[in-house]
Formats: structure tokens, C-alpha cells, sequence
């Protein structure tokens, strides 16, 4: 199972992949992300990939189970999805979802 | 401070429309993201973890208070309140948006700034000692030098595309506060010229740098220093990132190798079409006055009665003071090391304050200085507490300078993409632990330096304790070099016992420090002059929890 | 989605703006010189020009030490510069040297990974044409000349380094 994440080309935001065909897609917050199975996803990675002039360096996420991030990029991605850990912007990103921490 | 005439002024606004257009092409596909990087990148625009970071250039540190009033803006305006001061004596800001970049440039070039040559694999910001022009010990100004250099590096049309990134600092004092030996190039001034250290850096592989020229007229440095670069950029390695700086060809070639190959390479060169002569250097340096220093009359008793009374006072004007070439003037380190705080960060309203306190209290002038702290490099004794005032109201007046708790960090996996570890929530911790201020001024001086990767952005390797946060197999680990220092005794830290987690990382420094506080003849030995007679193998077992 | 720039064919193009037919040929090591304007390897230039009759043009890449042709400049008109990535930034060093140090006055060409963005630098280190990735060869021309007027330092081309203009002689 994986995730789909960027950066928008505009502001670089990090950006999920939630269904659909445009940018108007792709999500601000982790927690609606989709999770896709690793064929869709690698197909998915394929065409964002080429399409440059809306989400910057896509790759993908794997997860352990749908809310579990494989350990190996757990630091990195549970930062990403959820905002700096310390500082002035500590936790911005899930706090701006009015969320609790994901992953 | 330097003044930009016509020509100064035209540079970067050929820049800011060169750049704003290549923004254009990028938004509209023209350019593809490959092509756009380092273009992007040479005017200091990184795509990073959470958005695109803009590190803004503070030429050899210098900054005037109205300069510090645009980041205040900048901070505001199109970030989120805050900025982040870095080890090049520059500053970052974390949540820049690409289309916005064309107007924060337009903005800083109102104030003579600019964020060129911040990356890239080109000459980077010159740095110096952030005492400049003010400090005792001075033998030299190396901002005029530090000016020069700024100017023949912009748009070196040869140097542009450099192996991997230069970086080249200057001190002009005996003190080299300037961490001369760990760059590529450092140049100590002295009353007979230069000497060209060439070859230090840190990273995966640091190594201090070799004195290749001695006496080097400074008339001259500008071709020689071309020559130094030519050769770098045509026999410097480019087929392996980690072994392209020029440490790596000077160790190759062996420095007298190197050195016989500039002076042959100095030797082709069109000298005076490269060096400028001595009529704009007298014009570089009448740009470096004495400020006009206020006759302020000084009452030494008032100021021991004063600090009598409010002991914090005292504390601070006794770690954050620095004596300056004028009796009755210090330089004020304002710490931008408070307790449980990001080392560097400080927000809008703070730049706000600092300026305020270099127009009330400092003819106007600020420094950064590469342990990301601020500078006020001239203050009357006189105005010490009014201005101790002022910075304790808004949270700038922690007492730490050179202590403990007075840490480097680089920003780490918190924000950065090349990181492996992080090293500010490490930072805050060790903040936490040593928060005591009787603890830490029985310390002394000793200086923590954390990077979050190999690429030593953190100056681990020359921290009298050195942390290196490091990913083994998904954990966060964090190996400890003791020994390093980046003064005139230059000396590499080496790693000393194994790798800790981030929660034991606190505690190890809490044992080492209480083992060291055992073993020093007494309070004038440093921790470093310690680990020094004793050997790193004394304090080894300290850092892991006795079984 | 314009197209990227950098997708079009390569042009010759002169530092002038002129966009012209390229009429020199890369020759192979082992291939018979039998044209006219024959550009040959760095190391065959060096083997062989001692013996050879008339001018050529030879290719430069990265590793090479273009200061070894100096006993053969005069059977040199054309010097191809490579650029296998625009990143490799030997080039620049080895224009200047050609320029400056060994004063040869005919055409040094940019060739491979050459793109608008580095068209400025190119012409500053003594580049006078260039076989131009753009859709537009002549319009890439005139924009970066048109950037900056000035320069801080001295290069190969005729900018005067700003010092010179705040202190005339």
C-alpha cells in the first residue's frame, strides 16, 4: 500500500494524492490521502511525473497498513504530513487541518 | 557600511528581471524542473520538506538595522513570522512560495540585497569574523577584502558552474573567530598580507586547510584567488558529489602540488585586467569608517552598582560582551539561544526590537555571526543596561554566549530534504538540561555543534562536543566527536563511543559534563584545553550509561 | 503546455545573432580526413596536425588540456567546446585559456547541453557561437545580451570590469 506526495509547483506546499484527474485532486492534508495499491500507484507516479507545471518531485509513500508508515521513512514523512516537530511552526501542518497527528 | 553606486544597483536588478522571467518560463512549462533547479538555486530558492526556502545573502555578515527591518517584513509578508539565521552568516526563510519570489527580491533590492550565489555550485557568501572593525585584537578590516571579493565573485563567468559549492572566510584578527581552516579557502590577514589557507571543509570527509601563500599583497589577491579557482575548476572531481570540493584535489595533489599549479596558472593570467587597482580599493574601504562614536560619558562605578543590583545584568554583560578597540564601547552579542527555542530562529517583532536597539544604541549597524547569533558591534558602556532592557523585554537577553546552552544547529529532517536526523528538537532538549544559569556559567566555555547529516551544515566536526545525528535503519542516531575546535587552533573532533538515541543524548552530556567538571586542574580550564590533556579516551565511558 | 526550450533541435547560432548552416563535420578517430572543414578529437588534433596541411577545427571535452594545441594554433580555425551537461563547467575555463592565454582569434564554439540560461556566461568567456538548444536562437541571443551592461570582473569579452568605469584612466 502507498501514498502518492509532492510538492505544488506554485508554492511548493506538500501535496497527497486524493482521487481524481486534475491538481484540484490532490489534497493539503495527509489524513484524506488515498491509499492505493502499488500497481495504480506506480501508474499514477508515471503520470505526475510528466505533468510539471503542477506538483514538483511526486514519489511514493509505502505504508505497513492503511495509518502505518514503513519505519525505514517514518522521521521523514510523519514531519512532512504533519509539520515541523519543533519551533515556531511545530505541528503547523496538523494543526491547520485541525487534526491530531497522522502516522 | 558598503554603499551600492549605479553599477551595484544595475547588477541585481539585471538579476531580479533575469530571474523573474525564468520563474515566468518555469510556471508556464518552458523550463523543466531539471533546468530550472540550479538556476532557481543560484539565487538562493531550495525546494525543501514542507515548501521552497529563500536564503537571503548577508555579505560577510554586515547587515544595517533598515536591511534587518525588510527580513522583519519579509518574515511577515510572505512567511510565517519568522526567520532562521544561518552558519554563512546568512538568512533562510522556510515557507516561501515560488510566484511570490519576484517581489521578496524586488523588495530586498530596495535595501541592497539580494540572494544571489546563496547556492549552487559557484562562490558562496564570504564570511568573516563579525567583530570586524570593532573588536581589540584587530590587526585588519577584512570587510573592505570581504567587499572585494563579494564583487569578483557575482556572475564570475568562469566560476559558475564549479565542481561543487566555495566558500571562502577571512579574519583580520589573531583570534580567528572566522573558522578560517574548515573552508575552502580561509585568509588570515596580517601586517604583511595574506596567508591563503586552501583546502578545508567539512562534510563527509573535513579536513583542515593548508597555508599555500604567505604574504599574498592584497592588491593582488583577486587574480591569484582566480588562479586558485581555475584549477580547482578544471582538475576538481566531478564524478562523485562527495568528493568534489577542493579538499579532495589539494589531498590528492598534495598542497605543494596545488600550490607550484596556481602559482604556474597565476603566472598566464592578464594580472591587471583581473585585480582592481588601488584606487577602488581606497574606494571599498572608505566604506568601513570608525562609526562616529557619541562621547557618552561613562561612570564605571554606576555600571558595577548597576550590576550589583540586578544580577542577570550582570551576567549578561559579562558572557555577552566583547571588549572593543574603544575603552568606553563594547560589542553585544544579542543570543539567539534561548531556552527551548530553535538556535537561530527569531521572529518579526524580534528583528523588529534588534533594530530598533542597533538605531537607539549602535550607530544603526548589525552583525550575524556563524554561530547564528546577532551582533550590535558597537555599544557604549554607557547604554549597556538601557539596551539590556530592551532586549529582556522581547526575549533576547539569554546570558549564554560561548556557553553551553549556546548551540549551532543546522535546521535538520525538521525542514531540510537532505537531512537524516533532526538536530533542533536535540537542540532544545540540551537547552533544557543545562537551562540552570549558575550550572552553565561553572561550565565555561564550550560550544555544542549539531548537524543532521554528513554534510556538516551544523559544524559538528569542529564542536568542542560535535553531534552528528545520523539514520540507522529508520532510527534517529546521534554519534558524539570530542575535540573539535574551529579557532586558531583548528583541530577536527573525532567520534568517541557509539551512536545514542535522541533521549540519551541529553543525559551522555549531563555525565560528560559532571566527570569533566571532576577531572579540570580548575575553573580556567576549558572543557576543550580537558579532553585535550587528558585524551578523548578519559571521557569516552562517560557517555554511556554505566551497566 | 508550451514546449520546453531546451526540446528543439540544436542551431547554430552566432554571438551576433546570426543563425547559419553548420558546415563542419566530426570526424571519427579512425575516418579519413576527406572534407573540408573537418573537426577532429582532441587527441588526433594533438598526434596530428604537426603533420598535416591546412585548418581545421577540433573538438575540446572537459578532461582535455587545451593548452597542448598552443604548437598547432595556426592549423586551427574553429575550436568545438563541449558541454556533455550544462552542469560541467570545464568549459568556461577552457574558452578563457583559448581567448586569453594562447590569444587565438578564430571561432570557439559551445557545443552539446547548451541552453539560453547560460548563453551570458558563454559570450563573457570568449564564446562567439554556439550550437543553441532553443526555439528561438536569435531572440536567445539578444536577451542575454541585452541583461547586463556591466560586469564586476574582466573576462574574454569587452566588458570592462566595473572598477575600471568608476575610476577611468
Amino acid at each position: 500500500m502507498k501514498l502518492l506526495t509532492a510538492n505544488r509547483l506554485t508554492d511548493g506546499l506538500v501535496l497527497w494524492y486524493a482521487g481524481g484527474p486534475d491538481l484540484s485532486g490532490w489534497t493539503e492534508d495527509a489524513a484524506l490521502a488515498t491509499r492505493l495499491e502499488d500497481e495504480a500507484a506506480a501508474a499514477l507516479l508515471e503520470e505526475w511525473k510528466a505533468r510539471e507545471t503542477e506538483v514538483v518531485a511526486p514519489y511514493l509513500v509505502p505504508l505497513v497498513d492503511e495509518n502505518t508508515l514503513v519505519k525505514r521513512e517514518y522521521v521523514r514523512e510523519h514531519v512532512r504530513a504533519n509539520g515541523p516537530t519543533a519551533g515556531q511552526t511545530a505541528f503547523d501542518t496538523a494543526r491547520q487541518h485541525q487534526r491530531g497527528e497522522v502516522f | 557600511m558598503y554603499v551600492y553606486d549605479q553599477f551595484d544597483h544595475a547588477m541585481v536588478t539585471a538579476r531580479n528581471a533575469e530571474f523573474k522571467d525564468q520563474v515566468e518560463r518555469r510556471l508556464k512549462g518552458e523550463l523543466s524542473e531539471d533546468q530550472f533547479k540550479p538556476l532557481r538555486l543560484m539565487n538562493g530558492l531550495y525546494l525543501q520538506l514542507h515548501a521552497y526556502m529563500l536564503r537571503i545573502a548577508v555579505p560577510y555578515g554586515v547587515l544595517s538595522s533598515r536591511q534587518m527591518r525588510t527580513f522583519a517584513h519579509i518574515a511577515r509578508t510572505y512567511d510565517r513570522d519568522f526567520g532562521h539565521f544561518t552558519t554563512r552568516q546568512n538568512i533562510q526563510f522556510n515557507w516561501i512560495k515560488l510566484a511570490d519570489t519576484p517581489q521578496i527580491l524586488e523588495d530586498l533590492a530596495a535595501v541592497e540585497m539580494h540572494a544571489i550565489q546563496t547556492s549552487g555550485n559557484c562562490i558562496r557568501n564570504t564570511t568573516t569574523d563579525q567583530f570586524a572593525g570593532a573588536a581589540k585584537d584587530e590587526i585588519d578590516d577584512p570587510r573592505p577584502w570581504a567587499e572585494l571579493i563579494r564583487q569578483w565573485s557575482t556572475f564570475h563567468p568562469e566560476f559558475t558552474f564549479l565542481p561543487r559549492k566555495f566558500k571562502i572566510a577571512i579574519t583580520g584578527a589573531t583570534r580567528d573567530r572566522a573558522a578560517i581552516r574548515v573552508h575552502d579557502i580561509g585568509l588570515q590577514l596580517t601586517d604583511k598580507g595574506f596567508d591563503v589557507y586552501v583546502g578545508g571543509g567539512m562534510g563527509r570527509t573535513p579536513h583542515l586547510g593548508h597555508l599555500i601563500k604567505s604574504g599574498l599583497s592584497g592588491e593582488k589577491l583577486l587574480s591569484y584567488l582566480e588562479a586558485a579557482l581555475r584549477v580547482y575548476n578544471r582538475y576538481g572531481r566531478r564524478d562523485n558529489i562527495y568528493k568534489a570540493r577542493i579538499k579532495i584535489l589539494v589531498s590528492a595533489l598534495g598542497p605543494q602540488e596545488y600550490a607550484r599549479q596556481v602559482e604556474e596558472e597565476w603566472a598566464t593570467l592578464d594580472q591587471a585586467q583581473i585585480d582592481a587597482p588601488h584606487a577602488e580599493i581606497a574606494r571599498i574601504k572608505s566604506f568601513f569608517p570608525q562609526p562616529a562614536y557619541a562621547d557618552k560619558a561613562f561612570d564605571a562605578a554606576a555600571l558595577d552598582r548597576t550590576k550589583a543590583a540586578d544580577a542577570g545584568f550582570a551576567r549578561w554583560v559579562r558572557n555577552n560582551t566583547l571588549a572593543h578597540r574603544r575603552d568606553d564601547h563594547v560589542s553585544v552579542t544579542i543570543s539567539l539561544k534561548p531556552t527551548g527555542l530553535p538556535p537561530g530562529d527569531a521572529s518579526s517583532a524580534q528583528m523588529d526590537v534588534m533594530a530598533d536597539a542597533a538605531d537607539r544604541f549602535a550607530y544603526g549597524e548589525l552583525r550575524v555571526s556563524h554561530e547564528q547569533n546577532i551582533i550590535l558591534p558597537h555599544v557604549a558602556k554607557a547604554d549597556l543596561y538601557d539596551l539590556y532592557r530592551l532586549l529582556d523585554q522581547n526575549g533576547l537577553s539569554s546570558a549564554n554566549v560561548g556557553k553551553i546552552t549556546d548551540m549551532i544547529a543546522c535546521p535538520g529532517l525538521d525542514y531540510c530534504s537532505l537531512a537524516n536526523a533532526r538536530s533542533i528538537p536535540l537542540a532544545q532538549d540540551i537547552s533544557q538540561r543545562f537551562a540552570d544559569a549558575e550550572l552553565t556559567d561553572k561550565i565555561g566555555d564550550l560550544q555544542i555543534k549539531i548537524s543532521g547529516c554528513i554534510n556538516a551544515c551544523g559544524h559538528h566536526h569542529v564542536g568542542h562536543i560535535g553531534i552528528l545525528g545520523v539514520d540507522k535503519q529508520g532510527e534517529e542516531f546521534y554519534q558524539i566527536l570530542l575535540g573539535g575546535r574551529a579557532d586558531e587552533q583548528a583541530a577536527l573532533g573525532v567520534i568517541t563511543g557509539k551512536g545514542l538515541s535522541a533521549e540519551a543524548v541529553p543525559a551522555a552530556l549531563e555525565r560528560l559534563i559532571k566527570l569533566y567538571l571532576e577531572l579540570r586542574t580548575d575553573e580556567t580550564e576549558r572543557f576543550i584545553d580537558t579532553v585535550g590533556r587528558l585524551g578523548r579516551d578519559a571521557f569516552a565511558g562517560a557517555l554511556h550509561e554505566p551497566a | 503546455m508550451s514546449q520546453l526550450n531546451s526540446s528543439h533541435a540544436p542551431q547554430l547560432v552566432s554571438d551576433q545573432g546570426e543563425v547559419r548552416a553548420n558546415g563542419w563535420t566530426l570526424l571519427a578517430d579512425d575516418e579519413a580526413i576527406g572534407v573540408d572543414q573537418a573537426v577532429l578529437s582532441f587527441a588526433r588534433a594533438v598526434n596530428e596536425l604537426d603533420g598535416l596541411n591546412g585548418r581545421y577545427g577540433v573538438r575540446i571535452a572537459p578532461g582535455d588540456d587545451v593548452r597542448l594545441l598552443t604548437p598547432f594554433l595556426s592549423k586551427i580555425a574553429l575550436i568545438e567546446v563541449a558541454f556533455p551537461g550544462y552542469r560541467d563547467g570545464r568549459g568556461y575555463s577552457t574558452a578563457r585559456i583559448v581567448r586569453q592565454d594562447l590569444g587565438f582569434d578564430g571561432e570557439i564554439r559551445a557545443v552539446g547541453d547548451v541552453l539560453r540560461d547560460q548563453l551570458f556566461w558563454m559570450m563573457r568567456c570568449g564564446f562567439d557561437s554556439f550550437l543553441l538548444k532553443d526555439a528561438d536562437p536569435a531572440g536567445a541571443i539578444a536577451y542575454a545580451r541585452s541583461l547586463y551592461k556591466t560586469a564586476y570582473q574582466s573576462a574574454a569579452d569587452g566588458l570592462k570590469p566595473v572598477w575600471a568605469l568608476r575610476h577611468p584612466a
